[in-house]
């Protein structure tokens, strides 16, 4: 893409320059000029000569220069070299509005988008439409980066083990509620990784996986984004529930990061969703069985159990540790990431 | 000068060998792939395509080895995959979609909506670029992948079926894009319609049971099928020439089939 040997020869330059050129032959000129500075010359030079865009980009570039003069030297020269470069991509439009002169305005407004055929700087109307769109753009870039997770059902669960807990706090077990809250808490994130990654639950798995982003890069993005809602929402529900000693509202933030790295390790052997059913689910079995198979008094048997496995430092500083170990795993094995199960 | 080099490829799937002892040298052009159900075209593709590993053998694109991680990305860059299916999110407008992997494929941002404008005109969907991706028919949907595809003017383009779901005047109009297309890239179509292959392609490779059985040109193939006489199956030339390939290909290495 970046280096063709093609370039624009003085015939194609002449017929972008009066308009003959068919639409899509002119577009991949135009793609083409925004990279080789020779041909934009040489259809820049076209387009001036040209009976039917010459004047009208005479004044339009007038009309810029008019209305830059007030500022700065150097944001005038950076007009002037913008608008350089727009007249070769836009001498055909130009040609095809030359009944509607340049509205005023800031030419820069549209600097910023390399829309095709740039006719936002001739139609007024447009132009609104596109300075609201960088912030819309990067809201939904970053949508686009969380990926499936947040499409699906993870969502709701995340909201319904939160708000859950609350309203379990509120009515009789005000002492349940922290213990199963830091219970259900890790696998929320784990649930998550889960539901955004891998052939089963992205859509655009086998298209992803093709592209310079897929692989480890993706998983980590949609990861980080599955991290980004579920830490700060658990932890302050967590907080806001009635404190029953030990273990503390955080105590779930370093199980629930070494299980989700864990899972993303596994994943590089057995795939994403069975990785997600290993880790998750033995997390479940160890806090939960437990107090299960103790009968009677099944919440203390819980707390006691999430006691020895969250509290204390010894306890964090295992998950620690084992955080890292999955982190390094993680990167040594980097590669492996890029050929995931078959859907 | 060929931007794709295959030697000695394998892959296997679990326990069954779906490509064995492939070499291939692909340059500039439009090539088409043919073969049976289950003669390996999409598995080679997926390998191409960087998304399956090949369990020997050496894949070079555009002089990298893909079996080299640190290479992988630099060749993804610059490609393009259609797969035989693929699935899309619910709420995305064709535009949205086709930006979306135009972002996977690390594309300057300011070159995205241009860009985006252009693959949607070439496939003929650009008056329906606001339209939500599930409102759109099969063909439709065919043609936003390959749109996605090509957003990025890929030099190498891998399609898997294109045409499976266009109806006959967009297979038409499709082939002018592929012809257009294997001007500067490589691309490579895998399909069991022969007759896109006669129209669109400037070589043609056959894949039987995991191995190559025929290379050659449309008109080479056609000219096989013209050898074997009447008896030949097939309504075309080139039918009869695929027909008569695989079955020259089949009789000394199995007997029995």
């Amino acid at each position: 893409m970046s280096t063709t040997p093609w370039h624009a020869s003085a015939d194609l330059a002449a017929r972008y320059a009066d308009g003959s050129l068919p639409e899509s032959d002119a577009w991949s000129l135009e793609k083409h000029l925004e990279r080789c500075g020779a041909c934009a010359a040489r259809v820049s030079a076209a387009v001036r000569q040209s009976p039917a865009a010459g004047p009208v980009l005479a004044r339009m570039r007038e009309a810029v220069l008019k209305e830059a003069a007030p500022m700065e030297t150097v944001l005038k020269e950076a007009v002037c070299a913008k608008a350089a470069r727009r007249e070769s991509r836009e001498a055909g439009p130009a040609a095809a509005h030359a009944a509607h002169p340049p509205a005023g305005g800031h030419p820069l407004a549209s600097g910023h988008v390399g829309g095709p055929v740039a006719a936002p700087l001739l139609t007024p109307p447009a132009r609104s439409v596109l300075r609201a769109r960088p912030r819309a753009r990067f809201l939904l870039r970053a949508l686009w980066a969380a990926g499936p997770a947040f499409r699906g059902a993870w969502l709701p669960a995340v909201w319904l083990v939160a708000l859950g807990a609350l309203a379990l706090s509120q009515g009789a077990g005000a002492d349940a509620s922290r213990p199963l809250l830091l219970a259900l808490a890790p696998v929320v994130p784990v649930a998550g990784v889960a539901l955004s990654y891998g052939a089963h639950a992205d859509p655009l798995h086998e298209i992803a996986a093709a592209t310079p982003c897929g692989g480890l890069r993706l998983m980590l993005t949609r990861t980080a984004a599955v991290l980004a809602v579920s830490v700060p929402l658990l932890t302050l529900t967590g907080v806001l529930l009635p404190a029953s000693g030990t273990p503390g509202a955080a105590a779930w933030l370093l199980p629930g990061l070494t299980l989700t790295l864990a899972s993303l390790a596994l994943a590089g052997w057995v795939g994403c969703r069975a990785a997600t059913a290993l880790t998750g689910g033995g997390w479940l079995c160890a806090v939960l069985v437990p107090s299960w198979a103790s009968g009677g008094a099944a919440l203390t048997e819980l707390t006691q159990q999430l006691d020895r496995c969250l509290a204390g430092s010894r306890a964090q500083g295992a998950w620690g540790a084992a955080a890292v170990l999955c982190a390094a795993l993680l990167a040594a094995r980097r590669s492996a990431y890029d050929h995931m199960e078959k859907p | 000068m060929s931007t794709i080099r295959v030697s000695g490829l394998r892959v296997r799937h679990r326990r069954t060998v779906a490509l064995d002892a492939v070499d291939l040298d692909l340059g500039p052009g439009v090539h088409g792939l043919l073969g049976p159900n289950g003669a390996g075209k999409t598995s080679l593709i997926r390998v191409l395509a960087t998304v399956a590993q090949a369990s020997a053998g050496r894949v070079e694109i555009l002089g990298e080895d893909v079996g080299e991680p640190a290479r992988r990305g630099a060749v993804r860059a610059r490609l393009g995959y259609l797969p035989q299916e693929f699935g899309y999110y619910p709420g995305f407008t064709v535009r949205e979609f086709v930006a979306y992997v135009a972002w996977l494929k690390d594309m300057t941002a300011a070159d995205v909506p241009a860009a985006v404008e252009l693959a949607l005109h070439r496939v003929g969907l650009g008056d329906r670029a606001d339209a939500k991706v599930k409102t759109l028919s099969g063909g439709m949907v065919r043609r936003l992948g390959i749109a996605q595809a090509i957003v990025n003017e890929p030099e190498i383009l891998l399609l898997d079926e294109p045409t499976a779901g266009l109806d006959p005047e967009q297979r038409v109009e499709f082939r002018a894009l592929l012809r257009e297309l294997g001007v500067r890239a490589t691309v490579l179509v895998s399909t069991h319609l022969v007759e896109d292959v006669a129209a669109a392609c400037t070589e043609v490779t056959l894949l039987d049971a995991g191995r190559v059985a025929y290379r050659g040109t449309p008109a080479s193939l056609s000219a096989v099928g013209e050898a074997t006489g009447p008896d030949g199956i097939g309504d075309s030339g080139i039918e009869r020439g695929y027909t008569a390939a695989l079955r020259a290909h089949r009789t000394p290495v199995e007997p029995t089939r």
